[in-house]
């Protein structure tokens, strides 16, 4: 091959991996500038659901580290007394995490032990759907959010994930949450706008995927204005960089990118109660140690990022992170220096509300269950506690009647 | 609604790509019952696939060091032979006169769903896509044996590192939960008994080579399904295949994609007792022929590529002749589907979860680059006294709302915004 100038290099690469990289579609120029015109009312819990995508290995997120059956069980995989950040005598975190052990040491992480729900079903795309959707013994169409949304006013910024396709935790019976994506919006104008609203009415003999295909051209130009104003701004600085964490010194990950978009949309009043932002990759079947330090490190430094970056704002004390993956993974490793699809794992929550410490037990080594943790904890008793701590909302129209709670809020 | 206009409409947004200018009302007069043996007979040569220029995808060898004075120029072929690998099959699907068997290989790329992201070469990626064209409407048994011998599939799912001394879950759960029989028809233990029967591939990805390795595959009788004895990779396949729930799948699967993604499949679904021999062009000649396809319940959302491809039949535009090629795949990128790139092993989702708020703006930019770069014909040549009407017809949607007409009588004296209108109304995003 000839000689090539980085220009030719330049005009090659730019292509299938660059989101969002084509100009003409975010000129800034066009936004207009509007301002928030219903914020949030002061002091209005806000949830922010983290999801990490292809099964996150709990037992080498929150590790047994004195634990003898642990390094017996995983010789090849299991992290070394030494580098691990301990939490007490048992568990401590993946040495990555170092930015949320900081939290944990402000007592504001609470970590649930052996989450998960009957029957583990150890296909990605059922267990997601049960946790979306939070019902594990039936598949049904709605997500647990989405349910919540129907028993709300309508409004179009009430729950926003980041990035252009909808969680399926987002789907209501009647309404959905909203998608943003990461570059912002561009709305049409003049005449193309207002046609574009003649083409979002809905009309009665509209199907349910036409009614949805023009609710989602309203919440265009809903959500745009209200939204559009605020990506403009910079993103909240944390006033206290923590020493400690390196995560601060830059390398944005895409949920880094997620999380500066909501905490500009927070700082700014955004009349939204609920975010969704995701990380995936944590699919580990091979070469795990590197990979899932790697991710873990991202969601560490992110959230303790984010939450600096709350400090700026009036509502840090607001804010109450949920962590979830949709199953943990085997406990004795597969030989290609990974885990195969496993049950229980452990969520966190993260927040000043948020009483720091252990919820649940630690499933144990000894009584595997068919090579697997066993479930201690439904995570129905988490979303519980969350709709009424959080979302300030009964359970039963979400959840039916289900009477486990998890008690990590002060 | 009009039965037929529906179900014309029906036919060859489904199971093709959409109409070109003139075919759909051609498809009116014809009727039915012609159009569905139209879509039914794949021609032995197609005029307008042979059109398109098969890419020179090469084996590029093995990455060289990471500062080595090689690695810009390798970078560059890497990624130049996985845009050129997109636009090929692009192409393909826009400009084929007969579109069922792109439009089951894209099916098939959906089901046995790799991405090049981890794949990384072109190579492996154009090699399974051929096998894919080659058994889309074949019998289901060759495919599978196939697929397990596809060097791009094993690696996606970690086939390389699956030995008789640890076997690697992920391939042989997927072929039964994903590929062939489908979820929560076969236990864990089945899974692991999977895992066994498929150990000792190997794979040079950049040469998108496949080799059995009798040293590394565990020769042991192993319990699947109830059935214990030696497998290798083929005869699971064969096991798994001939099994009554690998028709029950497929043909869901079938249903899912090309009937309904809200509606759950009938039991008299044509397309499964038809499937009884495995073979692909029975099933789905039953699943054209079945009563669900003129059933107005059973709509569908196009998927960003079925979008963007039937927009450039309407629009007679060619992929790659689109300005720039790079520009293009951002588009499909914004839009969550580009070819080669699903987002994980399960496929592309389905039904809403296209009709984001955020991919409407996508769309309308989209759109607009499109139409600056067509002649309208399509469009024009319809007379401006009917065109609000008639315009239905230029891209086969069976029947404008009220709201629609409203708007596309408010642009009659801007055909650009005319048309993008009609691309981004409900009634073309959804198949009726």
């Amino acid at each position: 091959m000839d000689t090539v100038t980085r220009r030719k290099f330049l005009k090659l690469t730019t292509g299938a991996v660059a989101v969002g990289a084509a100009a003409p579609l975010l000129s800034m120029n066009d936004i207009a500038q509007a301002a928030i015109s219903r914020p949030l009312p002061a002091n209005t819990p806000i949830l922010v659901i983290v999801t990490l995508y292809g099964g996150n290995d709990g037992l080498n997120t929150v590790v047994p580290y004195t634990d003898p059956l642990y390094y017996s069980l995983r010789p090849e995989l299991a992290y070394k007394q030494e580098v691990v950040l301990p939490l007490n005598a048992e568990l401590a975190l993946n040495p990555a995490m170092k930015g949320l052990k900081s939290l944990w040491d402000q007592n504001k992480v609470a970590i649930v032990r052996g989450v998960g729900y009957p029957n583990p079903d150890r296909s990605h795309f059922s267990s997601m759907a049960k946790w979306q959707t939070a019902s594990p013994a039936k598949n049904i169409n709605s997500g647990w959010i989405g349910r919540w949304i129907d028993t709300q006013p309508e409004e179009p910024m009430l729950a926003i994930s980041l990035g252009s396709v909808l969680p399926p935790v987002f789907a209501g019976n009647k309404r959905s949450g909203s998608a943003l994506p990461l570059g912002g919006l561009v709305i049409p104008k003049g005449d193309l706008a207002a046609q574009c609203l003649k083409l979002s009415r809905p009309v009665a003999k509209d199907s349910k995927l036409m009614a949805a295909a023009a609710t989602s051209m309203r919440n265009l130009f809903s959500v745009s204005t209200n939204v559009q104003p605020v990506l403009k701004s910079p993103a909240p600085m944390p006033p206290d960089l923590p020493t400690t964490n390196g995560g601060n010194a830059g390398g944005d990950s895409n949920l880094a990118q997620q999380l500066d978009v909501v905490a500009k949309l927070i700082a700014a009043g955004s009349p939204t109660k609920v975010w969704s932002v995701s990380l995936g990759g944590f699919d580990t079947h091979a070469n795990e140690a590197n990979a899932q330090a790697s991710l873990l490190g991202t969601v560490s430094d992110s959230l303790s990022r984010f939450m600096g970056q709350l400090k700026a704002t009036t509502r840090s004390n607001d804010v109450t992170i949920m962590v979830y993956s949709e199953f943990g993974r085997r406990v004795l490793g597969n030989g290609s220096d990974g885990t195969d699809h496993g049950t229980a794992g452990p969520m966190f929550m993260v927040g000043n509300a948020v009483k720091g410490g252990f919820y649940g037990e630690q499933p144990s080594l000894k009584n595997l269950y068919k090579g697997d943790l066993a479930v201690t904890t439904d995570f129905r008793d988490v979303y519980a506690t969350v709709i009424e701590k959080v979302l300030n909302s009964p359970v039963e129209p979400t959840l039916g009647k289900w009477t486990g709670r998890v008690n990590f809020f002060n | 609604m009009n039965a037929q206009r529906l179900e014309t409409s029906r036919l060859m947004q489904r199971f093709g790509f959409g109409p070109r200018p003139g075919e759909y009302a051609q498809a009116l007069k014809d009727g039915v019952a012609a159009t569905r043996a139209k879509v039914l007979t794949v021609p032995a040569v197609d005029a307008g696939a042979a059109t398109v220029l098969v890419p020179e995808i090469t084996n590029i060898g093995k990455r060289p060091a990471a500062n080595s004075a090689e690695i810009v120029p390798y970078a560059i072929s890497l990624r130049y032979q996985n845009q050129q690998l997109v636009l090929w099959w692009l192409d393909r699907m826009a400009m084929s006169d007969h579109g069922l068997t792109e439009k089951m290989t894209w099916f098939w790329h959906g089901h046995w769903a790799t991405s090049v992201g981890k794949v990384n070469f072109a190579l492996p990626m154009f090699i399974q896509n051929k096998t894919l064209r080659t058994h889309a409407l074949g019998n289901f048994k060759d495919m599978s044996r196939a697929m397990i011998n596809d060097s791009a599939l094993q690696f996606w799912l970690d086939g390389q590192d699956s030995t008789l001394k640890s076997p690697n879950e992920n391939l042989g759960r997927e072929l039964m939960e994903l590929f062939v029989l489908g979820v929560d028809r076969y236990t864990e233990d089945d899974v692991k008994g999977a895992a066994r029967a498929l150990t000792g591939y190997q794979v040079v990805n950049y040469e998108g080579s496949l080799t059995f390795n009798p040293k590394r595959h565990d020769p042991n009788p192993i319990s699947i399904l109830g059935t214990t004895r030696p497998f290798n990779g083929e005869e699971l396949s064969d096991f798994l295949v001939a099994r009554e729930d690998c028709a029950t799948f497929i043909a869901e699967r079938l249903w899912y994609r090309f009937i309904s993604s809200t509606e759950s499949m009938p039991a008299s679904f044509g397309a499964k007792k038809a499937f009884a021999t495995r073979d692909i062009s029975s099933a789905v000649k039953a699943m054209v022929q079945d009563p669900a396809v003129g059933d107005s319940k059973n709509d569908l959302v196009k998927s960003p590529v079925e979008w963007f491809i039937a927009a450039c039949r309407a629009l007679e535009l060619t992929p790659s002749n689109l300005k720039t090629p790079t520009q293009l795949i951002n588009y499909l990128n914004q839009l969550n589907q580009v070819p080669f790139s699903p987002p994980n092993v399960g496929g592309w989702p389905a039904g809403e979860a296209w009709l984001s708020s955020a991919a409407v703006q996508y769309r309308i930019a989209f759109a607009t680059w499109l139409i600056k770069q067509s002649s309208l014909r399509g469009l024009l040549e319809i007379p401006v006294a009917n065109r609000a009407m008639k315009s239905a017809d230029w891209l086969g949607v069976a029947e404008w709302s009220p709201r629609t007409q409203g708007a596309l009588r408010n642009s009659m004296s801007d055909p650009a915004q005319f048309a993008l209108l009609a691309l981004c109304s409900p009634e073309f995003i959804v198949s009726a």
